[in-house]
């Protein structure tokens, strides 16, 4: 296993198009953080009151799903390269099976996740370490939950684009098969469909991993939404990723190479 | 003898297509195995399905008398089609990802590339490579780790006269050193240069399969010339020594049944008083071989 993860990472740390996607996704949050944190609401600036512990976590996780979709479109272009360069053909030939592929993948998807969930730990303590008037331990532990929930969730984005990968097998149709279905088929679903049965389907679990801060707020004027809380969501949300990578399996097993 | 490669009944469907219609044949180890025939015959599907890339509709296949294991794929180096490495990595950091797949140690990378010649070229970026560069570096990863058996999907494609040759060189080279080669090719030069076996697949059809000197040795044409020539002619179309007769101006062209020499003609026709003016032998190539196992409508094995 750690001999398949070290190959992997060859591929990965001299692929120019890897650090550009990591590059973007760092960069981009912390870019939002900062320009939201001067937003005044009430006259109070957004940092004063979402920036501090314990408050930071489930802000910033909800910023950081919005980035998710980039670890998507990553994963899609690391899986349909293989096709492209006909590696995956070589790397069968010279001794993988098909379910050693999918290994390595998972492996790759959770170097990923755990790369920026850390990353999205150390941002967090940083701001809220500036934010926070009166700082202790217990604060800044407090919530901090939310980043194994992002995990999950950035776990749960990659898993679905794995799968667009491997069905579709082109970089760009897979991109927007899998932006179509995140962003507009499911959203669409969602319409047509009582919570009570759309908090289970994939994207909305995985959202309910990292609900917007200051939803009840909200609620008050759109009326309350059925949906599962994060700790209800991480099961069904695993589920979902165990599920996704048994299709992508099942479909290349089915299929040449 | 052992045989390092079976192949039962193998079919590949394609919508529409049948590629690959109950293909049977053997390998036997230490040989040089050719698999011939025009493009789209189905060599490559073969090759594919025996790999493990291409599923195969029917039919089954063993390695070295075992089904295909972990173990059975790192006693095989092999190349089909195109050259497959990562543009964006250079010749050794792609053969990193070949030795950790067939776990062979690190070291014995640079004398494989020593091997092919891209010793100098080896911090170069696969994508700079010319096409006989990445064939000479699909080459060297499929030596990576010393395997018994060397699978070449049309190895020289591509290539230039001296590229050729030295892919020859390279592949005798080997051969000579007891290893098990099976190449696909539709250069039927190629074949009878370097192979010691080979087989003719058309439509996905098996036509041949044998020894390349006893197919270079079937079907040798009889040339005859005599004065009572209408004679002789309907003699021998009775004469179950002769496969076929053919009448061109002042000469008969025959083609001799398996163990009729052209001796035997000779006496047969001079007892019935028929005196030759002229016999020859004429030795085909194995070009027209080739169009003759082609256009035979069923499969002849030897």
């Amino acid at each position: 296993m750690m001999q398949y993860f070290t190959t992997e990472l060859r591929k990965l740390v001299p692929y120019r198009t890897f650090w550009l996607f990591i590059l973007l996704y760092m960069g981009l949050l912390v870019l939002l953080l900062f320009s939201a944190s001067s937003v005044q609401i009430n006259n109070q600036a957004i940092g004063e009151n979402m920036y501090v512990f314990p408050n930071i976590w489930s802000t910033l996780t909800y910023i950081a799903s919005n980035f998710n979709l980039l670890l998507g479109i990553l994963l899609i272009t690391l899986i349909t390269d293989e096709y492209t360069f006909r590696t995956i053909r070589q790397q069968v030939i010279d001794g993988l099976f098909r379910s050693d592929l999918i290994l390595n993948k998972f492996l790759v998807v959770l170097f990923i996740g755990v790369v920026c969930t850390f990353f999205v730990l150390g941002v967090g303590l940083g701001f809220g370490v500036k934010y926070t008037p009166a700082l202790t331990l217990e604060k800044i532990v407090s919530g901090s939950m939310h980043v194994v929930y992002y995990l999950v969730q950035a776990l749960g984005y990659m898993s679905i684009a794995v799968f667009f990968a491997y069905l579709i097998r082109r970089n760009g149709l897979a991109i927007i098969a899998y932006l179509v279905y995140t962003k507009i088929m499911e959203p669409l679903i969602h319409w047509q469909i009582p919570d009570e049965l759309d908090k289970y389907f994939p994207m909305k679990v995985l959202s309910s991993l990292t609900p917007m801060p200051g939803k009840e707020v909200l609620e008050t004027i759109t009326g309350v939404s059925d949906q599962l809380s994060p700790q209800q969501a991480v099961l069904p949300a695993l589920g979902y990723i165990f599920l996704f990578y048994l299709l992508s399996y099942g479909l290349l097993k089915s299929r040449d190479l | 003898m052992n045989n390092v490669l079976e192949i039962n009944n193998l079919s590949k469907k394609y919508p529409g297509v049948q590629a690959l219609d109950k293909v049977s044949l053997a390998v036997e180890t230490g040989s040089t195995f050719g698999l011939l025939g025009p493009n789209g015959s189905g060599k490559t599907t073969t090759l594919g399905i025996v790999l493990d890339v291409l599923k195969a509709s029917e039919g089954n296949f063993s390695w070295f008398g075992q089904p295909l294991s972990r173990a059975t794929k790192r006693r095989i180096g092999a190349i089909l089609e195109t050259p497959n490495f990562y543009p964006y990595l250079n010749a050794t950091q792609n053969l990193k990802i070949v030795a950790d797949i067939k776990n062979v140690n690190h070291a014995a990378i640079d004398p494989v590339l020593e091997m092919v010649d891209l010793l100098a070229r080896r911090h170069s970026l696969f994508k700079g490579f010319s096409l006989g560069m990445k064939q000479r570096l699909a080459l060297g990863a499929a030596l990576l780790g010393d395997p018994e058996v060397l699978v070449l999907d049309e190895p020289t494609n591509g290539l230039d006269p001296e590229g050729i040759a030295e892919v020859r060189e390279l592949i005798k080279k080997v051969a000579g050193q007891g290893k098990t080669i099976i190449m696909a090719s539709h250069l039927l030069d190629e074949v009878q240069k370097v192979c010691t076996h080979m087989a003719v697949l058309q439509k996905g059809k098996l036509k041949m399969c044998g020894r390349v000197d006893t197919v270079l040795n079937q079907h040798d044409q009889v040339i005859i010339s005599a004065d009572s020539l209408e004679k002789a002619h309907a003699f021998l179309q009775q004469h179950p020594g002769v496969k076929q007769i053919q009448k061109e101006n002042t000469e008969l062209h025959l083609t001799l049944t398996e163990g009729f020499s052209s001796a035997d003609l000779n006496q047969a026709l001079f007892a019935q008083g028929i005196v030759l003016s002229q016999l020859t032998l004429r030795k085909k190539s194995l070009e027209s071989q080739f169009l003759n196992i082609i256009r035979e409508p069923k499969t002849t094995a030897i």
